[in-house]
């Protein structure tokens, strides 16, 4: 049962699936005993990506991260003195921060808001942190658009949008760009709390959604997955360590 | 007049959860340009925190003044907790911003959030949320790099590393973030009064 809304049939997951599976994913790279196992939880993420569909996201994801492994062994075997410790203090954060980071990307993007709304209300979440939640991963992609509305109209009027003339004329060039963007901002919230009130959020009746979320084969054999790939950093640490 | 009506009602409507939402998606989006160019520099990881709160004050002063109510802040604070811990950040960053988020909410409902000396108090605060990981990381330096390292610490590593990181380094994270906070928090409200009061779009 593949939800039925995708017309190629990719993999899809409940909401609550994914949200378990970044649970586990953290639990993970938190406890994570060597690089090689950090390694292969980017690499289980990327055959996940390319399971949702993202294969170039996931392609380049792994990538990446395998070249700064590279860099990590490099640094760890030719560095000394207190360069070292600023790149192994810097690596630390990187190295535990990258697979998360790649894993929420995927998740995020493969996500309807509805479809998080209603999984949410499944799991009786509060509602006064899931609608800003859900209208807060909405707007994001908006702030780029209209980063770049602002751009042009800036350019328009010789105020140059570069860190030059950010330099050069700090006032101006800081209020041509915050003011725009929080005037569209809270344009855009006034609307948005219109349109949704429209389209009855209010409704004290439990919500419907066309696409049916539940838990299928699927969902359990991803969380099989990264629950058997932490089980095995937990206990086997004679093998990766 | 009408903000005098806005504020007696109880709880917060639906226009308040949708404006909170998305000062939260700008307010994080800053937070990330503030705090990038320092994250991936080695030497000036140290300072991510002072990035991050330079970018943020007139959006976080704009919703306060939006809004006016109790909860709005809190919710604030804790969307970014979730957000930076499903982006993996080390988790006192994220508990971090929850504890402040709330703190900073009580701060600001003190002045029934309209008293401006108040509400860039609590901006202050809240921006001191990105500093609990390096509050981790000076109490615990070992168990921080122990990924990198395969067989516990080697001795060297804890002499440098006390060596570039001394412990006066958290003092001026902590005076250095309340300061930048405060510098963009003051523009922040320079920037209300000249251009959002006029348009009436404070409540």
């Amino acid at each position: 049962m593949n939800g039925g809304t995708s017309p190629r049939q990719r993999l899809w997951l409940d909401p609550r699936t994914k949200i378990l599976l970044l649970l586990l994913c953290i639990l993970s790279a938190m406890m994570a005993l060597s690089l090689y196992y950090e390694l292969g939880l980017v690499v289980l993420i990327g055959l996940f990506g390319a399971c949702c569909g993202k294969w170039k996201y996931a392609w380049k994801g792994a990538a990446f991260y395998g070249l700064i492994v590279l860099l990590t062994f490099w640094i760890m075997d030719t560095m000394t003195g207190t360069w070292r410790t600023m790149f192994i203090t810097f690596l630390g954060l990187f190295h535990k921060v990258y697979p998360c980071g790649m894993l929420s990307g995927i998740v995020i993007s493969t996500t309807k808001v509805s479809e998080f709304l209603s999984a949410m209300n499944r799991v009786h979440a509060p509602k006064n942190l899931v609608i800003p939640l859900a209208v807060m991963l909405r707007y994001i992609p908006t702030i780029q658009e209209d980063w770049r509305f602002i751009k042009d109209a800036m350019r328009l009027r010789d105020v140059s949008p570069s860190l030059k003339g950010l330099l050069t004329h700090p006032g101006m060039t800081v209020e041509c760009i915050y003011v725009p963007l929080m005037m569209a901002a809270s344009k855009a919230a006034d609307e948005l709390s219109i349109a949704s009130i429209t389209r009855g959020i209010e409704n004290p009746k439990p919500r419907t959604c066309l696409v049916q979320i539940r838990m299928g084969p699927a969902d359990a054999a991803a969380i099989l997955c990264f629950g058997a790939f932490f089980a095995a950093g937990l206990y086997g640490k004679g093998v990766f360590g | 007049m009408s903000s005098q009506a806005n504020s007696l009602k109880k709880g917060l409507t639906v226009k308040d959860l949708v404006t909170t939402g998305i000062f939260s998606a700008i307010f994080f989006v800053f937070t990330l340009i503030g705090g990038l160019p320092f994250a991936p520099n080695p030497v000036l990881t140290f300072y991510m925190p002072m990035g991050a709160a330079l970018l943020c004050g007139p959006i976080y002063l704009l919703m306060v003044a939006k809004v006016q109510k109790r909860w709005s802040v809190t919710i604030l604070g804790i969307i970014m907790g979730i957000i930076w811990f499903a982006t993996g950040m080390h988790w006192a960053f994220s508990l971090g911003y929850i504890g402040m988020g709330i703190i900073a909410d009580l701060v600001a409902g003190a002045g029934h959030y309209r008293n401006k000396a108040i509400n860039l108090l609590s901006y202050m605060l809240i921006s001191l949320g990105g500093i609990y990981t390096y509050v981790v990381f000076f109490i615990d330096p070992e168990g921080w790099a122990s990924t990198m390292l395969d067989n516990g610490t080697e001795q060297s590593y804890i002499d440098t590393m006390s060596a570039s990181a001394p412990s006066w380094l958290l003092a001026v994270i902590v005076v250095g973030t309340l300061v930048i906070a405060a510098f963009s928090g003051w523009i922040g409200g320079k920037m209300l009064k000249k251009q959002f009061e006029k348009a009436g779009i404070t409540a």
